[in-house]
């Protein structure tokens, strides 16, 4: 026995009767949802007795250059299946996409995590911070133009050109 | 007697620096007296970037980054890896291969559970004897890791398509007569700890996660399986011949800390079975397949995940058909496994949360990367 | 009653009180009767100092709990200074004398100067009432009981300002925790002494050892739930394991000594071993016979006895200390207080109804072994009702996870199949 992942089609096939209009396109290796119904999509998969995903393993973005991909992979327990989600996000200079953790709390780190190192802002996310690196650190690391990010690491440059501009942190003497 | 005598909270930061965070991990406590009321951790100062770091490096060098990780189980991540990289690039694995690795990977199981029983038994308070005691048998598996591989800690002993070197002689003997020790350490741990009052009104009822909670939250691994929840890897998605060994799935019956220790206890004696099996059959043949040193997998994505010590550990990789992984992505255990921490702390008193903290078996490498 | 001890010869040296008083003879014919006071009284102090509490202090407390907790853990201990690591207590010594005593810019520099002093002080009062032999203590005062634990209730504050003036919240933690600890455990404590003090008549720690060689018996077969609240009581005020919440290491750091380094640590350390010397030579003073050995101490010193009796009971302290995890606050209170408390009560009721018997219908002192048997049963039946009240079955208790083959979702428990009870 081993875990039965849904293909890409099956699981558009699924979820269009279960969220219509919810698939923006099927891809061979993933099915790619919708922004604005992601999360009554994800909900609906949760609930339903049929799919089951109460489980979200992994959550992570990748970014193309030109977009954004965030990526779920969500299981089933108790059928021992597993499927993997994508959303694209298009617009790079101010990503957005709605949070899942009104659906699963598990995505509350993984969710901070990927606004950390991609600068994606989850909507509705109850505490939306970095995690990883520190709130005012230039840029977000893990895009593919970190290096020529504007306050990013300019190559030639020693150290981050944000760094002036950060303040002192002040020190506190008692007495 | 309110109006004259009030108590405000006051903030308390338990970490970085302290005996129980287990690494450079923080965690702001509001406390009211000795209750806390509200729980914030605040992590990253460990933070390397290796997932940045991986995309400039080849699929082969990036097996070291994966020892780095999670240190106290390094054969776990370069196999979690190892098989991305294979089910990214369809590679297979020999028998023989496959076998190496179970046993690795089962050692490092045991060698991480007797680090995780023994810190948190330190946790408790019996101040240092169970760690020591339990270490001294992981100090026998790093001997053995070190007689494989060169190295105890960071053995970068996994390839692609296989495993680094041949077993050495004497490898053989030297398992089979560590097994037993192990075993008896397991059962004193078993009869002083988890039988112990005081351990157990320590343990007990502290730290409860629910079975939805815990699934809500993602949780993995002993975690996940202290609060009832029959969910193994091993069992539910075989990897590298899991399929082939006869091991049961400990579970727990509240989920507290409690449970998840001797969850813990019970891996280890199932680990030891795993180990016993493997070496009773161990194939002949070839260790490895021949791969070339600059692999370049075809472009595509792959996400494979293997029962880590702590968990579901996944790799996400997506190649562009380059030298290198053109994504690389850790779904860390440690780090999920702390969404459920205010959850577990909030309401408790200062010296339970640490034994939530301690319960979860952190390991401060692979919640920063 | 001193009839055994009836030489008077300054070589004797069962008694060491025969040497002090031949020497302070000596002197007398050669200095003036007031300096005299003054030579033996810092010759004693300097003999007590190098007969008892080097050796205790560095040796025992120090060498032999770090060497010993060495071997439990599995591991060796200090061996590399000096031949077997004996000269490590030394070596640690100077260290800490030449670390700098760091004080904190928000502390209050008074009084965390002071809280060392403080806590110095009792732990050398202590040892003033506790008698090394028939003549050898230096305060034969009729309630040296009463100065005992009036004593050690001391160090509890010097701890108190410790936590408070480092102005660091771990210190606050410790301290608050260790008056709470100690105000709670001192109440069963004096009620299991006051025990001890009906049933022997007397209140002078001298009085009690030779009430028990007259008998002869030993105190804790007779009273062995006073013992019991004593030894946890005890522990509780010392901040030994299972109960050393104070200064919990896994928890607050170090509690009220968190922010101490140097000496002025080296001090609180020192004396935290002094303390639990003391509380052991209590021990085998009112418990164990003190340095009488049922005869024995006709041929043997009795001092030496004694010593080792209370070196006996301090492995006790490091046994525990080295195997046992710590219970938390609220366990230790609702112990103290619902458990202990009541017990040392019925206790003490019991003990002076037998008192009573005894006194007033003339019965022979082998009456008091009657007693004994009585108080046994009393103990083993509080505890078992008291398991049977809190419906205590450590059977039923699964201490093993269950194990299933197959993964998937929530297995819910099956209480028929013995559920969780606790």
């Amino acid at each position: 026995m081993s875990t039965r992942w849904w293909s890409s089609t099956e699981f558009a096939e699924f979820l269009s009767k279960l969220v219509p209009d919810s698939i923006s396109r099927v891809e061979e290796n993933a099915c790619y949802l919708v922004p604005e119904k992601l999360v009554e999509a994800m909900m609906a998969l949760r609930d339903d007795a049929d799919s089951n995903f109460v489980h979200l393993t992994n959550l992570c973005a990748a970014d193309y250059w030109d977009k954004f991909e965030v990526i779920y992979h969500i299981q089933s327990l108790e059928k021992n299946c597993i499927a993997s989600v994508k959303v694209e996000v298009l617009d790079r200079e101010n990503p957005v996409l709605p949070s899942v953790t009104s659906v699963w709390h598990g995505a509350w780190l993984q969710e901070c995590e990927a606004y950390d190192l991609y600068g994606i802002r989850f909507e509705n996310h109850p505490n939306l911070t970095r995690i990883l690196l520190w709130e005012g650190y230039p840029g977000w690391p893990l895009r593919k133009d970190f290096l020529t990010m504007p306050g990013g690491l300019q190559p030639g440059l020693n150290e981050f050109a944000g760094t002036a501009a950060k303040p002192e942190p002040p020190v506190h003497t008692v007495e | 007697m309110s109006e004259i005598v009030k108590t405000e909270p006051f903030v308390m930061n338990i970490g970085p620096q302290h005996p129980s965070t287990h690494g450079v991990f923080r965690v702001k406590v509001t406390v009211d007296g000795e209750q806390i009321t509200d729980a914030e951790m605040v992590i990253g100062y460990l933070h390397r970037s290796m997932e940045k770091l991986a995309e400039e490096r080849t699929y082969t060098q990036n097996i070291p980054f994966t020892d780095r990780t999670d240190y106290l189980s390094s054969m776990s991540n370069n196999l979690g890896y190892c098989l991305a990289v294979e089910k990214l690039g369809g590679l297979s694995v020999p028998a023989r291969g496959q076998a190496i690795r179970v046993i690795m990977a089962e050692l490092q199981r045991l060698a991480s559970h007797c680090m995780g029983a023994g810190a948190f038994a330190n946790d408790t308070g019996a101040w240092q004897t169970p760690v020591m005691w339990f270490n001294r048998e992981r100090e026998r598996i790093l001997d053995i890791f070190e007689m494989t591989s060169g190295a105890r800690l960071t053995c970068n002993y996994m390839r692609i398509g296989g495993v680094a070197f041949e077993l050495r002689s004497g490898f053989e003997e030297a398992v089979r007569n560590l097994l037993p020790r192990l075993q008896q350490t397991i059962a004193d741990g078993q009869e002083l700890l988890a039988e112990n009052e005081i351990f157990i009104a320590r343990a007990r009822d502290v730290a409860v996660v629910s079975p939805e909670t815990a699934i809500g939250a993602s949780l993995t691994g002993p975690m996940l399986r202290g609060s009832g929840v029959a969910w193994d890897i091993r069992k539910a998605d075989p990897y590298s011949g899991y399929e082939k060994y006869d091991f049961q799935i400990p579970i727990g019956y509240k989920g507290d800390a409690y449970d998840r220790f001797t969850v813990r206890l019970e891996e280890m004696r199932q680990s030891i079975k795993i180990v016993e099996q493997a070496l009773d059959d161990l194939p002949g043949g070839p260790h490895s397949t021949e791969v070339p040193l600059a692999f370049r997998p075809p472009a595509g994505e792959a996400y494979a995940r293997i029962e880590s010590p702590r968990g579901e550990l996944g790799y996400y990789l997506i190649s562009d058909g380059g030298p290198s992984p053109f994504r690389f992505h850790i779904r860390p255990p440690s780090l999920i496994n702390l969404s459920v921490l205010k959850e577990m702390t909030v309401g408790a008193s200062v010296a339970d949360a640490i034994i939530a903290l301690g319960s979860v078996d952190i390991v401060v490498g692979e919640i920063d990367r | 009653m001193l009839s055994f001890l009836a030489t008077d010869h300054w070589y004797d040296l069962r008694d060491l009180a025969n040497l002090y008083r031949v020497v302070l003879e000596g002197l007398d014919h050669i200095f003036p009767t007031g300096l005299v006071y003054v030579l033996t009284a810092l010759l004693g102090f300097i003999a007590f100092f190098v007969v008892f509490v080097l050796p205790s202090q560095l040796y025992v407390g120090v060498y032999g709990e770090r060497r010993l907790i060495g071997r439990m853990q599995a591991r060796q201990g200090p061996n590399r200074v000096g031949p077997l690591g004996l000269l490590q207590p030394v070596a640690d010594a100077i260290k800490l004398l030449q670390k700098e005593a760091l004080t904190p810019r928000s502390a209050d520099r008074l009084i965390m100067w002071a809280a060392p002093v403080l806590f110095v002080a009792p732990a050398i009062l202590i040892f003033a009432v506790i008698p090394f032999g028939p003549r050898m203590v230096f305060a034969d005062i009729p309630v040296s009981l009463m100065y005992f634990l009036a004593i050690s209730s001391l160090p509890v504050i010097a701890s108190f300002m410790a936590g408070w003036s480092s102005n660091n919240k771990y210190s606050l933690f410790g301290a608050m925790r260790i008056v709470a600890m100690s105000i709670s455990y001192e109440i069963p404590l004096v009620l299991g002494l006051l025990a001890v003090s009906v049933l022997s008549g007397t209140m002078s720690l001298q009085g009690m050892v030779y009430w028990q060689q007259d008998i002869p018996t030993w105190m804790i077969l007779i009273q062995p739930i006073a013992f019991a609240v004593y030894f946890i009581g005890v522990s509780a005020e010392l901040n030994r394991t299972p109960t050393d919440i104070a200064e919990a290491e896994s928890e607050i750091v170090a509690g009220y000594l968190t922010e101490y380094s140097g000496m002025r640590w080296g001090l609180f350390y020192g004396m935290d071993i002094a303390y639990a010397l003391g509380a052991s030579a209590f021990a085998a003073t009112i418990f164990f016979g003190g340095w009488s050995l049922f005869g024995l101490e006709q041929w043997v010193p009795p001092w030496l006895i004694f010593i080792l009796k209370t070196y006996l009971f301090y492995f006790v302290f490091i046994w525990t200390r080295g195997t046992l995890p710590r219970l938390r606050i609220d366990q230790l209170m609702s112990f103290a207080w619902k458990f202990l408390l009541p017990i040392a009560l019925i206790n003490l009721l019991v003990v002076a109804v037998e008192r009573l018997i005894w006194t007033s219908n003339d019965l022979p002192d082998a009456i008091v072994w009657a007693f004994g048997a009585v108080n046994i049963v009393l103990m083993v039946g509080i505890v078992f009702i008291w398991a049977k009240v809190f419906k205590y079955d450590p059977k039923k208790r699964p201490t093993k996870p269950r194990l299933v083959n197959e993964p998937g979702g929530y297995r819910p428990v099956d209480l028929e199949q013995g559920g969780p009870s606790l």
